[in-house]
């Protein structure tokens, strides 16, 4: 049994069918929508009386009230080397099968398109319903070892509907800012949750003393550092700083990062999407 | 600084140096993004600094193994002394004492006199040149002029070995004056003859000597260990039937010596002081100015090679211990 992600929409989904948030759909709902002539949606049970009454023209006015609709869930993760580092692969795994179960859950259709060079077919799942489907790839991306760079990300816009859909962006975004740039230019048309995945391990449990020679895991470029109070001072800065100015560019376009950096844990990403939704 | 290589193909193995600058020998520890870690000055110059190391370390190591030297040199000096042959007699009288019996405990044999106080004159005379040369039946080669004392004195010390027969003195001068030729004509050129007894010289012999000794401008010592009861150079014979070459040989050399024309000087030593006085006479008569090269002989580098390798290796070492585990 897995935990449940309690994402709601601040805005309306366009879709036909009916879900769990709130559409642009009219019928069966909860929440009254407007008035319109009986021509237009026959339902005498609906028939206004007063607004009847009060209508110039003597038409029957009928209450028409909002639809709650499906929303297209996607998941939209960087398969780069660095998502590899520690344990960043099992979180991805972890997050995408409770996304795709709570999407399930909702009723709403799971999408996943994982990004490496660039985008390839089996890694791509379109939206559906099919948790089969679902767990068939987790498994193989549980094989799988993450190479190479996240530029495939630039083309994902390619592979998302064009209505809006709700977008999960998992990556450790370790790419130039340029490309973050580019990437949300591209997702503008859709509801962008970015879950930036760091470790401790990358910067703040680095030792203070000693020689350390560290191996890029994209390029495979090699650096010696000779570790001491102060280098460790300005990494650990670095990587603030860099937190600091993904924020900035991320709330730019509107959305605000969820950095998880410690364990995974669905309660954190819980508590961050309600406090969005509100 | 010549330096050389005794085994030329060993230095392919120099290639290996180029290594460092492919490995750094660490254990990579996996980082994300290395962009994000800044730029650090220290760490790069430390980085630097261990390749070097490493990369001495190997070629350090493939010198030694290739016989890295310096090779033989000369160094130009001037100094104040004297080109000097020593001309020992190795006659088997000169094995009996100054009194003319084998040399029990408490006198020692001419020999060993001689020997022991021109040891200590090779250790006053320290710019000189020096040869040794010998004579008893024939003449013996034994060491060229040269600039390196210890081997003079090893030259001295191999005279203890027991003598031989006869006194050849004629051929011995021509061997001791052969030594001055290829040599350049400065300070002063001395043939210091130490012997006991004389022997005539025949005819032919007294004409080449006399031309070889103006040709190189040799001055001619003649310490003459007179052994008690003998005949010495300066007597004058009481007989006049004794006045002839035979039977009075030293007092003929000594004639023949004065006659050659070049500067000439004898002694008499009828005991070891006497020996010691005429030494230290030559010792402050010879000093002029001369010019010449000092052989410095090859020199081994391959064992620095090896210990700054060592020393570079055992840094290095030090610096894995200094290594992060992850």
């Amino acid at each position: 049994m897995t935990e449940t992600l309690f994402y709601r929409l601040p805005w309306q989904s366009s879709s036909v069918y009916p879900g769990a948030h709130p559409g642009q759909m009219i019928g069966a709902g909860q929440l009254f929508k407007r008035h319109e002539p009986l021509i237009a949606s026959p339902d005498p049970r609906r028939i206004d009386l007063r607004a009847s009454v009060l209508d110039p023209f003597s038409d029957y006015r009928v209450r028409v009230y909002q639809q709650q609709s499906t929303v297209n869930v996607y998941v939209l993760a960087d398969m780069s080397a660095s998502m590899g580092y520690a344990d960043k692969q099992q979180t991805l795994l972890q997050f995408l099968l409770t996304a795709a179960n709570s999407a399930f859950g909702y009723g709403d259709k799971f999408g996943f398109i994982g990004c490496t060079e660039r985008i390839e077919h089996r890694w791509l799942l379109p939206a559906c319903q099919h948790s089969g489907r679902v767990s068939a790839l987790i498994k193989q991306l549980e094989r799988l070892t993450f190479t190479g760079t996240a530029n495939g990300l630039q083309n994902a816009a390619a592979f998302l509907p064009t209505e809006r859909s709700l977008v999960f962006l998992l990556s450790d975004c370790h790419f130039p800012l340029f490309q973050l740039r580019q990437l949300l230019d591209s997702l503008q048309g859709h509801d962008v949750i970015p879950l930036v995945l760091w470790n401790q391990d990358e910067y703040a449990t680095l030792p203070n003393w000693g020689l350390i020679s560290f191996q890029d895991m994209e390029n495979n470029a090699t650096r010696t550092l000779f570790m001491r109070p102060a280098l460790r001072q300005k990494i650990i800065a670095a990587y603030q700083q860099r937190q600091h100015d993904l924020k900035h560019i991320f709330r730019a376009f509107g959305s605000e990062p969820l950095f998880i950096t410690e364990r995974y844990s669905t309660q954190t990403i819980n508590r961050y999407l309600q406090q969005r939704a509100a | 600084m010549n330096l050389a290589i005794d085994t030329p193909w060993a230095l392919t193995g120099l290639l290996l140096a180029l290594l460092p600058l492919f490995n750094n020998g660490m254990r990579a520890s996996l980082a994300p993004w290395l962009t994000l870690i800044p730029a650090d000055t220290l760490s790069v110059f430390i980085v630097c600094c261990l390749r070097l190391c490493a990369m001495a370390a190997i070629a350090g190591l493939v010198l030694g193994m290739a016989g890295l030297h310096r090779t033989e040199q000369r160094r130009e000096r001037i100094g104040h002394g004297a080109h000097i042959v020593l001309l020992l007699d190795r006659s088997s009288s000169m094995d009996n004492s100054f009194a003319g019996r084998a040399p029990n405990g408490l006198d020692e044999s001419k020999a060993t006199a001689a020997r022991r106080l021109l040891t200590d004159f090779v250790k006053q005379r320290q710019t000189d040149l020096i040869g040794v040369a010998e004579y008893s039946t024939s003449p013996l080669f034994v060491m060229p002029l040269t600039e390196n004392k210890n081997a003079v004195q090893a030259a001295i010390a191999a005279t203890a070995t027991p003598a031989l027969g006869f006194t050849h003195v004629s051929k011995g001068l021509g061997m001791a004056i052969s030594f001055f030729e290829q040599q350049p004509v400065t300070g002063s050129r001395i043939v210091l003859l130490v012997s006991d007894g004389a022997a005539a010289i025949d005819h032919d012999s007294e004409q080449k000597l006399r031309e070889w000794f103006k040709q190189q401008q040799v001055r001619l010592y003649w310490i003459f260990l007179r052994t008690a009861n003998s005949p010495g150079i300066f007597d004058t014979p009481e007989d006049s039937r004794d006045d002839n070459a035979g039977a009075m040989p030293e007092l003929y050399l000594h004639k023949f010596f004065l006659g050659l024309g070049s500067p000439y000087q004898a002694y008499e030593a009828e005991s070891p002081d006497a020996l010691k006085q005429a030494i230290a006479d030559i010792n402050r008569l010879e000093n002029l100015p001369m010019h010449y090269f000092e052989r410095i002989p090859k020199q081994d580098l391959s064992a620095a090679c090896y210990s700054i390798a060592t020393l570079l290796l055992l840094a290095l070492l030090g610096v894995k211990f200094c290594e992060v585990k992850r």
